[in-house]
C-alpha cells in the first residue's frame, strides 16, 4: 500500500498527543507495524445512510477482544465522528483499522478538498458544513474536539484543495 | 463469562421430526443463537434470548413455544390469573372486555387479575425512580424480558441502565400474595398458585427463570393462544348473560410501548420508545456510544408495537393497538386506591438483584488469543462466497467462519464451495 499521498512537507500537519503516551505514540509512527486484524470501508460523499457502518464494524470488532465498555465507547465516538467528517465534508474517502493487542490505529483518508485552517477546524463549534449536511442534524462543529477528547493520539495532514489524512491511536 | 454447563430455561422448544433444515429461524434469530447442523436446526441455549423470531418465522411447525398445561392450576386450592394488558385486543369488538375477563374463571380460576390494574402506580415508580436515580442515563423500562436477556448477553456494559424494578405483573403477584395473607387467613400460603395469561414466550421463561428476582413470584404461564381457544366457548355464553364486574381499561396503556413512555414522560422527564427487537439494537448500540444522553427512560420492547406483537397473540399487533386504544377512550374505571402498593414499594419489595451478564461476544478470555482467531476468521472469510445463504447452516459467511475457528463447523458445509470444486474436478 502507498504509505499517504498526503503526507509532502508542502501540507500542513496537526498532532495532539495525551500526555505520557509519547514515546508509545512515537514509537508505533516511527515504525508503522502491521496488524494481525485490519478493517477497511468506504466512506461515499454525503452518504449519511450507510456511514458509520465502518465504525459500527470496529465497534463489534472490539467487543468479541474482549474489550472494555469504556474504551470501546472512546472508540466509537471517535470513529463514527471521523467517519461523519469524511462524507460531510470531503469528495468521499476510506477508513482503515488497525488493531493490535494493545491499541488501534484509524486511518481516514479522503480525495480533498482538504481543511484550508486546522487550527480553526479544532475549535469546538466552528463548522465549514453546507445546508445539506446541516439538514441532516450534523455540522454542529464538534467532530474533531469530540475527536481530540476521545483518543490517546490524533494525526492531520491536510491543505486547502489537498486530500486530508485523519490518524486516531486509542490505547486498551 | 461463558457459562456452558449452566443450563438455561427457554420457553422455546424444537420439534426435530418436522424440521426441514430450512434456515429461516437461523437468519432471523438477533443473537445467532441458532445452527442447523445435520439438517436440523438446533439453539445455543447461551445465546437465546427467547424473543420469539424463531417461533413466528417457522413455516413447518417445527420451532414451537412452550408454555404450561392448565391442568397445572389443580396443584393449588386458590387458584389466581393475571392477564397481561396485551389480552384485551386479542377479541372481536362485539365482545365486552369485562366478558372476556370472566371467562376466565370459567376456567377454574378462583379470581382474576388484571395487569393494566397496577399501571397508575408503576408510572409514579418509573418516574420515582428517574428522578431517585439522576447519575444513571438513560434509564431502560424492565418490563420486556426478552430485551433484559438482549442486555445481558450482547450489551452487558448497560446493565446498571435497566429499571432495577419487578415489572408490572410481578408487582401485582407480589401485592396478591400479602393480600393473600389476611383475606384469606384459612388458606396456607402454599395453597395459593398464580398464573399468568402471557404474549410471547419471553414472559413464559421468565416465570420459569425469573432474573434478578428476590422472592417467589408466579407459579405458572399460560399461552395466550391457548387460552384463547378455551374461552372463546364461554365467551359465547356469558355474553347473552353479563355479570357486573370491575374492569381497568385505563391501565391498558401498558401494552402499548408508545404510549407507556408517553405516561412516563413529564416537564423533567424525556422518554423514548422503541419496539422491535432490530431497532432495540440499534438504540441500544447508540446508548453505549453516549449519543442518547438527552433521555431520561427509553422504554424498549422486543416485539412490533409492544406486548401487543407477542409471538403467542391471535391478533395482528395494529389491529389490537387499535382495539386497546379504543377500550382506553371509553373507560370508566373504579378509583384504584395504590396504598398498599407504595408501601411495598418503600419497603423495598419491588427491588431487583442487580443483573449478571450473559456474555456471548468475547472469542477468548486472551486478547492474544482472541486477535489470532479474528485472524483466522478473516482468513477463513475470503475463502468464503460471501453469498450469506445460510445453507452451511449459519446464518452468515462471518459467522461460518467464527464457527470454524471455533472448531464447531467444517469449511465442507460451504456448499456453495462444494460445488465450484466439483465444476473444477
Amino acid at each position: 500500500m502507498q504509505d499517504c499521498a498526503a503526507v509532502r512537507s508542502d501540507m500542513a500537519e496537526y498532532w495532539n498527543i495525551e500526555s505520557g503516551h509519547e514515546e508509545a505514540i512515537m514509537t508505533f509512527f516511527d515504525n508503522r507495524p502491521v496488524a494481525d486484524v485490519v478493517l477497511e470501508s468506504e466512506i461515499t460523499e454525503k452518504d449519511f445512510v450507510t456511514s458509520g457502518r465502518g465504525s459500527a464494524d470496529v465497534k463489534n470488532t472490539l467487543k468479541r477482544l474482549g474489550i472494555g465498555p469504556e474504551i470501546l465507547r472512546r472508540v466509537a465516538v471517535a470513529s463514527y465522528e471521523a467517519e461523519i467528517n469524511v462524507a460531510a465534508h470531503s469528495n468521499g474517502g476510506k477508513m482503515e483499522s488497525s488493531i493490535f493487542d494493545d491499541m488501534i490505529h484509524l486511518r481516514f483518508t479522503d480525495r480533498g478538498p482538504g481543511i484550508a485552517n486546522i487550527e480553526q477546524a479544532m475549535v469546538p463549534g466552528y463548522s465549514t458544513a453546507d445546508d445539506l449536511v446541516r439538514e441532516m442534524g450534523f455540522g454542529a462543529g464538534l467532530g474533531l474536539p469530540n475527536i481530540k477528547k476521545n483518543s490517546d493520539a490524533l494525526h492531520i495532514v491536510s491543505d486547502y484543495g489537498k486530500p486530508t489524512m485523519v490518524e486516531i491511536v486509542i490505547f486498551y | 463469562m461463558v457459562e456452558t454447563d449452566k443450563k438455561y430455561y427457554h420457553a422455546i422448544q424444537i420439534l426435530s421430526d418436522n424440521c426441514t433444515g430450512c434456515t429461516a429461524c437461523v437468519r432471523v434469530c438477533p443473537t445467532e443463537a441458532i445452527r442447523v447442523r445435520n439438517r436440523k436446526a438446533t439453539i445455543d441455549q447461551n445465546r437465546c434470548i427467547d424473543c420469539g423470531n424463531c417461533v413466528n418465522i417457522c413455516q413447518f411447525h417445527a420451532i414451537i413455544p412452550r408454555s404450561d398445561s392448565l391442568e397445572l392450576i389443580k396443584n393449588f386450592n386458590y387458584k389466581v390469573a393475571i392477564i397481561s394488558s396485551s389480552y384485551a385486543g386479542q377479541f372481536s369488538e362485539d365482545v365486552p372486555y369485562a366478558v372476556s375477563k370472566q371467562s376466565l374463571l370459567e376456567l377454574g380460576f378462583d379470581e382474576v387479575a388484571e395487569e393494566s390494574f397496577v399501571t397508575g402506580f408503576v408510572i409514579d415508580m418509573v418516574r420515582d425512580y428517574i428522578r431517585t436515580n439522576k447519575h444513571i442515563r438513560p434509564i431502560f423500562s424492565s418490563n420486556c424480558p426478552a430485551v433484559v436477556r438482549m442486555i445481558q448477553v450482547k450489551f452487558p456494559s448497560l446493565l446498571p441502565n435497566i429499571l432495577h424494578q419487578e415489572a408490572p405483573m410481578s408487582i401485582l403477584t407480589r401485592l396478591i400474595r400479602e393480600k393473600f395473607k389476611t383475606e384469606h387467613a384459612d388458606f396456607d400460603e402454599t395453597d395459593l398458585g398464580i398464573f399468568l395469561i402471557v404474549p410471547c414466550v419471553a414472559h413464559v421463561t421468565a416465570v420459569h427463570q425469573p432474573e434478578g428476582a428476590y422472592k417467589h413470584l408466579q407459579d405458572g404461564a399460560f399461552s395466550m393462544g391457548m387460552i384463547y381457544g378455551k374461552v372463546k366457548d364461554h365467551i359465547k355464553k356469558l355474553q347473552n348473560n353479563p355479570r357486573e364486574i370491575d374492569t381497568y381499561e385505563k391501565g391498558l396503556t401498558w401494552a402499548l410501548s408508545g404510549v407507556e413512555a408517553e405516561m412516563v414522560e413529564d416537564t423533567d422527564i424525556r422518554a423514548l420508545s422503541v419496539n422491535g427487537i432490530e431497532n432495540v439494537m440499534e438504540v441500544l448500540s447508540k446508548v453505549e456510544d453516549h449519543y442518547l444522553d438527552q433521555y431520561d427512560y427509553i422504554v424498549l420492547r422486543s416485539c412490533t408495537n409492544g406486548c401487543v406483537g407477542g409471538c403467542l397473540n391471535i391478533e395482528n399487533p395494529f389491529v389490537a393497538m387499535s382495539r386497546i386504544k379504543k377500550l382506553i377512550k371509553e373507560a370508566s374505571d373504579p378509583e384504584i386506591n395504590i396504598d398498599e402498593l407504595v408501601d411495598l414499594y418503600k419497603d423495598g419489595e419491588f427491588a431487583v438483584s442487580p443483573l449478571a451478564p450473559r456474555s456471548i461476544m468475547e472469542l477468548d478470555k486472551d486478547i492474544k488469543n482472541a486477535i489470532k482467531k479474528m485472524k483466522q476468521i478473516n482468513e477463513f472469510l475470503t475463502m468464503l462466497p460471501g453469498l450469506n445463504c445460510s445453507a452451511c447452516g449459519s446464518p452468515t459467511c462471518y459467522a461460518l467462519a467464527e464457527d470454524i475457528v471455533q472448531g464447531k463447523a467444517s469449511i465442507d458445509d460451504c456448499v456453495v464451495l462444494l460445488k465450484r470444486h466439483s465444476k473444477d474436478d
